[in-house]
Formats: structure tokens, C-alpha cells, sequence
């Protein structure tokens, strides 16, 4: 049989014409379309007494900062949508919000997730709006973390200087001082090892690359640089390896647990004591007291361990801002909200109290719920030690845009090196050539530094 | 060749009836074709034409505004070179090898034993075997979850305190604690399908079988698996595209173990692409080389099925 029946034929015409339209018609608008989100911010005009509505996503728990908000604020309301934290839901939403151009007005995005967003035209470009005058009412470094080609934006909202969290009431019964160096440190793990009857001084997480980012920040590593209009990515360099060997070695010697930290096994360590002490951010301490309550009073913070004794460097884990997202149609009440809610003495002291992180407003310590002896902490002003870990960072830390990308991959590596033969090391070249693949897939320009 | 001859001589006449296109059958046709249309062909083939795009960037260091261009084949090219999205194929390849026999198998044996006992205990039996198909995977593994974390799990405490130290989500035993998730949870439900398959068989077959001699075991064996082979194969190509597709039990397993990098399972790491490194062209290609190995795969289990079949039947 040589002809197909008619059937057939106008089936197979269907098939190829609806084939035929569904190609052409994106391919039509391929050229024009770009990157990223789908809808860009426009300011909507506002008649007189109507209400704007603005939606706030965030994974602190802010409510009761939004509903002071709400009260004194009529004619703007905000309502605050709790998101998942970061990378385990957060950024995935907020990137699919955009790209479907349904995005929230405002959200909450960490300072190294910022160049990514850039990269995807995802936040608003703020200075258009006024921001630039806010300028002085935030720490400086915190602010141009937000200062894209001399733009601003997203208004800072909280950084994380980080410290040593130690138990008061256990390591004076093992004979510990408070470790000053790393080398103590390792000293004092080798010592709760010995006397602690299963304790360890504390756990080495290798799902948190931004941990280990610190600790390298600390030591003066520079992960990422920019020559021109190329990122030259610098994972591998002698002082990363070298706070890799450390941990390599503490992890080898089992003077640590391994397991991910913030998780339900760790929070039952140190609810029981069994982990004694937490090289952590200043935001941690909302969640020792939330998450081990029993622990109360036992807690005291240190500055964290130095290279050389005498040093004074410290690092910054996490830190967050309230960015407008691209596509909100009330970027003027939005920018209002965000700095209100970043600034004002009352909001900051909500926020303060939900564990939010280290006030990027300027001059706001003095006086504010940070300013205050800590019965959790044994009534130890622990915060000035905060104060001072917050001034001795190196703020000239670059981030590269595709950061998720790269401290999955680390975080990856990090575990397959525990499983075998614990080099992690050895495993920075491999992050180092993988972070520069990112970036080049996603069209930049990028090279590894050696 | 000669089969094709054949198969044109018998359906020439059958053209000659209908030379009409009959419009009731569209009629009929139209509501699954629409839906199949939106929710399938379309998708599919707007993730093909995005696997051909990727951004053309401009500015200062690329943060400038970007375009989306025509990437070719570039996306694939990526995709096969990443050596972890290949070994996350092998992965679900084992984890398949391993798991699929063992659920079946163990689906079998409870859908054998259900057809065995008295009926008033079979229905009880068979809603409890299929509860666990009823929690949606995720609850699941948040349950397992909590079952394999050390210091939180009962199991472990227990297992612990008689000598054994099961580190359920080490690196060398996690994959094993995810297919156990999986077994559990589909276990119930490929049983219900051999059971239904099971009841279709007519008594006859079984009287005859008892007269000729035959035991409960040889009924079993001889009558009831060839028997219910239709239903072992749906069930094993349904195993087959769920392994492949295997998502969200490593996904909430994640966070308790480094064990399970952010591309353990094919889909996953396309997962990751799109949503984490925000690389939705490179995502969209890896989800057509996963439909493509998918689709090869089940292709290639029904042709050796009906090989075998035919093989079998001479």
C-alpha cells in the first residue's frame, strides 16, 4: 500500500504543524528575550487613601516586626511569608518567582547570593529610587555589599562576625582554658577526647562550605578576585589548604564529630553536652538558646582562635539583606519597609530578638537588646565580644556569582574526601576548577588564579 | 520483509472502510488529546527548544543587562562532560539493579500469599500492605529520616545497644537506606496490581489444576506467576521510570547526610542546575538526556519482555 489513509495523513499534518508552531513561535522572540526575571519593577500610581499591599519573603521570623510595621503604617501593609532558609528552598522559590514574573515585592538574600541575583537581573536597581541617600545610616561594608557599578541594590540587613561559643561549666572540669590559638584549640579537642567520655570539643559539618569559607576569610585567604572584566577564582592557595589540613586532621584524628551541624543529631550533642563548644556566628546564639534550653546559663563566647598568637583577625559567616525583588510595582513602599525595618530602634529590637544577625544599621548597638548582660550566657555581655570580632574583619571578601553553585560542589567534594581518605585539601583544586566552569557556563569570563 | 507484506495485505481493507476520518471518534478523542497536548507534548517540547538556549552576557565583569541566544547542542555537550551527572546515572542504574528485583520480588510473595489466605483477612491484610503508598514520599522520608539519624532514631539506640552500629546514612549505606524508603512505599502498590491481575484469572484454571494433582505450591508456580506476568511486567517498567526519575527521597535526605551530593540522582541535579545554580538551559538538557535514557530503558525491557514472549510462545 502505497498511500497512507486519510486519517493518518491528517494526523501526521497535525502533528508536524503543531510541531512546526511550537518552535517558531519562542524562536520568533529568542533574540529580544532576555536573562532572568520575566517582569521588571514598575512604580504603580496610587489614588489618594488606597492601600498598598506589599508581600515579604523571609526565613527569620520577623512577624512580630511586621505587625509593628502593619500597626503604625496603614496605608502600606506588608504581609511576611516564612520561606525555607537559603539553598534548602528559599533562592529556589524566589529564582522560579522571577522567572514566572510573580515574584514578591521584598525578600531576604544573603550578601553572597547578591552577584548571583545581579546575574539574573533579579533585584531592583535601587538608587533609581532614592536609596543612595540612606547611605549613612548603614555600617559601611555591610552597605556596598549592595553596590553594584556604583548602584545601590538592596538595603543591608545583618551580618554574622563570628566567635567562639564555648561551655563555661565544662572545660574548667577537664582542665581547659579558653583556647586563644587554633593550636590550643586543637589541644583542648585532644584533651575533651581523652576526658570528656564521648564528648568532642565539636563537629566538623562538611555540608556548610560558607563555614569553612570564614574560616579560610579568617586566615586571609581571597576566594574570588576580578582583573578587568575576568573572575579569577584563588580556592587553592596555600592558607585555604592550610585550614583544610587543620580540620583534615582534627576529622582524622576524631577529635570532632562529623555530621551536619544545625541538624537534629547535632542539636541533641549539644543539648547533652557530648559537643562542648561552637566556632559559630553571632546569630548562632538565638539558636543555642532556642534549641537547648537546658543548656542555660552553661554558655560563654571567646574570641575566636587565632593563626598567631596576638593576631586579631576575625570572619563573617552569613548576613543577609532585604532586597526588592525585580517586578514589584511598589518599589517606593518597599524601600520605605525595607530601611524602616532595618533601622528603626524598635523593629531592630524585634529582630534582635528572633536571632536576625548583627545590626547593619550604624551606631544602633549602643542602648539596643545587644547591649545587655545574657542569662543564657551566664549574664556575660557576650555581644561586645561579637563588637569586636565585627571590627577586625577583613571586609574586602569578594563573592563570585554562581556561590551556590560552587559550595555545592565543595560541599560535595568535602564528602566524598570524608568518606575516603579525609584529604580535603585536595579536594580545593577540584572546587577551584569547578567554580571557574560555572562561571564560564554561565557566559562570563573566568580563570583560575594558579 | 515478509512480515511487512502481511501486515499491509490485512490492514489495506480496513483502510478502504474508514476512508473517512470518523469525526465521534475526535469527539472521544479530543479531551485526552488536549490535556496530553498541554501537559506533555508542550512541556516536553518547550524543555527541548530551552536545552538549545543559553545567555549571552555584556558589562562590567557580565552583570550587565543579558540575552538569550542559541546554544546548539552546547547544553548536551555540558551535560555528558559533568562527570557527576554521569555517575548519578550509574547510581540509579545500581540502586535500580538492586532495588527493583527486591520490591517485586517481595510484592510477589505478599500478592501470592494474599490469593492464598480466607478472604475476611485478605481485605485487612492487603489495605495494611498498601497504607504506606498513601504517605506521600516526602512524609516518608522524613519518617526514615528520623529512623536513621544517630541520636534521635530509636532503631539506632536499639540496634546499638545490642552491639551493632548501623550508620544508615554513611556514605557506602545510604543509597541502600533511600531503596529501603522505596521498597516500603511501593512495595504495597505493585502488590495491588499483581493481586488484581491474580483475581482476573479464571477458576477454571484452578479446578483443573486440582484435579490434575497439583499443590498449592505448584499452583503458585505453574499457574498463577505466568499468569500474572502481564502485571509483572507494567510493574516493573513503572519501577523502572520511578528509579530513573528517583527525586525527592534523596532530596529530604540530604540535609541529614553529606553522603547526598546535590547530584546523587539524574534529577536531582538537573534540579540543582535550574534552582540553585540557576542554569535552567543546562537543567532543560539534562531532563531530555534523562526522558531519552528513560525512554530507552523501558523501550528496551517491553522488547525483551515480548522476545521472550514470542520466543515462548513458538
Amino acid at each position: 500500500m502505497d498511500t497512507p489513509t486519510p486519517s493518518r495523513r491528517a494526523v501526521l499534518r497535525w502533528g508536524t504543524g503543531a510541531a512546526a508552531a511550537l518552535t517558531a513561535a519562542p524562536a520568533l522572540t529568542a533574540c529580544g528575550q532576555t536573562v532572568g526575571a520575566a517582569r521588571t519593577t514598575r512604580q504603580e500610581p496610587t489614588r489618594r487613601g488606597q492601600k498598598v499591599k506589599l508581600v515579604f519573603w523571609t526565613w527569620v521570623p520577623m512577624q512580630k516586626t511586621v505587625d509593628l510595621w502593619n500597626r503604625t503604617h496603614p496605608g502600606i501593609q506588608v504581609e511576611m511569608q516564612a520561606i525555607p532558609a537559603n539553598v534548602q528552598g528559599g533562592y529556589q522559590k524566589m529564582h522560579s518567582s522571577l522567572a514566572a514574573g510573580n515574584p514578591p515585592d521584598l525578600a531576604q538574600v544573603e550578601y553572597h547570593e547578591l552577584p548571583g541575583f545581579m546575574l539574573v537581573n533579579g533585584l531592583t536597581d535601587l538608587s533609581a529610587y532614592g536609596a543612595d541617600k540612606l547611605r549613612d545610616s548603614y555600617v559601611p561594608w555591610q552597605w556596598k555589599q549592595g553596590v553594584f557599578d556604583g548602584r545601590v541594590y538592596t538595603i543591608p540587613q545583618a551580618s554574622g562576625p563570628m566567635g567562639l561559643f564555648y561551655r563555661r561549666d565544662l572545660f574548667p572540669q577537664w582542665g581547659i582554658e579558653t583556647p586563644a590559638t587554633w593550636a590550643e584549640f586543637e589541644k583542648a579537642a585532644r584533651v575533651v577526647k581523652a576526658r570528656g567520655g564521648g564528648a568532642r570539643i565539636c563537629a566538623f559539618a562538611p555540608n556548610q562550605p560558607s563555614w569553612f569559607a570564614a574560616m579560610c576569610w579568617q586566615r586571609g585567604a581571597r576566594w574570588v578576585r576580578t582583573e578587568g572584566d575576568t573572575w579569577v577564582v584563588d580556592m587553592n592557595d596555600d592558607l585555604s589548604r592550610e585550614v583544610a589540613d587543620y580540620w583534615a586532621r582534627m576529622v582524622r584524628d576524631d577529635l570532632v564529630f562529623v555530621e551536619p551541624d544545625m541538624s537534629s543529631a547535632w542539636y541533641r550533642h549539644v543539648q547533652t553536652g557530648q559537643i562542648s563548644a561552637w566556632v559559630g556566628p553571632q546569630w548562632g546564639d538565638a539558636l543555642l538558646r532556642g534549641n537547648a534550653p537546658g543548656t542555660k546559663g552553661k554558655w560563654r563566647v571567646a574570641q575566636l582562635p587565632q593563626w598567631k598568637a596576638g593576631q586579631n583577625a576575625s570572619a563573617n559567616w552569613g548576613g543577609s539583606s532585604t532586597a526588592i525583588l525585580q517586578g514589584s510595582r511598589h518599589p517606593r513602599e518597599a524601600l520605605q519597609f525595607a530601611h524602616w525595618i532595618n533601622t528603626d530602634r524598635q523593629a531592630v529590637d524585634l529582630n534582635i530578638g528572633v536571632g536576625y544577625g548583627w545590626p547593619a544599621a550604624a551606631g544602633i548597638l549602643r542602648g539596643s537588646a545587644l547591649d545587655r548582660p545574657d542569662p543564657f550566657f551566664g549574664g556575660q555581655r557576650y555581644n561586645d565580644v561579637f563588637a569586636a570580632s565585627d571590627r577586625a574583619i577583613d571586609t574586602s571578601w569578594k563573592w563570585s556569582p554562581t556561590t551556590d553553585a560552587d559550595f555545592a560542589q565543595l560541599q560535595d567534594a568535602f564528602g566524598a574526601a570524608i568518606a575516603s581518605d579525609g584529604a580535603l585539601a585536595s579536594t580545593l583544586a577540584g572546587a577551584q576548577k569547578s567554580t571557574v566552569d560555572n562561571l564560564l557556563a554561565k557566559g562570563l569570563k573566568a580563570r583560575s588564579a594558579r | 520483509m515478509s512480515t511487512v507484506i502481511s501486515r499491509t495485505k490485512t490492514s489495506a481493507p480496513g483502510g478502504r472502510r474508514s476512508a473517512r476520518p470518523d469525526r465521534s471518534a475526535w469527539a472521544f478523542l479530543l479531551p485526552f488529546v488536549a490535556l496530553f497536548a498541554f501537559t506533555f507534548v508542550l512541556p516536553l517540547g518547550y524543555a527541548v527548544y530551552q536545552s538549545l538556549l543559553k545567555p549571552i552576557r555584556s558589562g562590567p565583569l557580565g552583570l550587565g543587562p543579558a540575552t538569550v541566544g542559541f546554544a546548539g547542542l552546547d547544553n548536551y555537550s555540558l551535560a555528558l562532560q559533568q562527570s557527576a551527572f554521569l555517575e548519578s546515572f550509574a547510581r540509579v542504574l545500581l540502586f535500580g539493579i538492586v532495588q527493583i528485583p527486591v520490591m517485586l520480588l517481595l510484592a510477589t510473595a505478599l500478592a501470592l500469599a494474599l490469593d492464598t489466605v480466607s478472604n475476611r483477612w485478605a481485605g485487612v491484610l492487603r489495605a495494611a500492605y498498601f497504607l504506606p503508598y498513601g504517605v506521600p514520599g516526602v512524609i516518608a522520608s522524613i519518617l526514615w529520616g528520623f529512623l536513621y539519624v544517630p541520636g534521635v532514631s530509636p532503631l539506632v539506640d536499639l540496634l546499638g545497644r545490642i552491639g551493632l552500629a548501623p550508620d544508615f546514612l554513611g556514605y557506602d549505606n545510604v543509597l541502600w537506606s533511600i531503596a529501603n524508603i522505596v521498597i516500603w512505599e511501593f512495595a504495597g502498590y505493585n502488590m495491588l496490581v499483581i493481586v488484581a491481575q491474580l483475581k482476573a484469572i479464571p477458576q477454571e484454571l484452578y479446578e483443573a489444576a486440582r484435579i490434575d494433582g497439583a499443590g498449592q505450591w505448584q499452583t503458585a508456580l505453574r499457574i498463577k506467576l505466568p499468569l500474572a506476568r502481564p502485571a509483572l511486567v507494567l510493574t516493573g517498567v513503572f519501577s523502572i521510570i520511578g528509579t530513573l526519575q528517583l527525586f525527592a527521597e534523596p532530596l529530604i535526605i540530604k540535609p541529614l547526610t553529606p553522603a547526598v551530593s546535590s547530584s546523587y540522582t539524574p534529577n536531582l541535579s538537573a534540579y540543582t542546575e535550574a534552582f540553585a545554580n540557576n542554569n535552567i538551559y543546562l537543567a532543560a538538557a539534562e531532563s531530555v538526556i534523562l526522558a531519552l535514557v528513560a525512554s530507552v530503558l523501558s523501550f528496551g525491557f517491553l522488547s525483551l519482555v515480548n522476545r521472550k514472549e514470542r520466543r515462548d510462545a513458538r
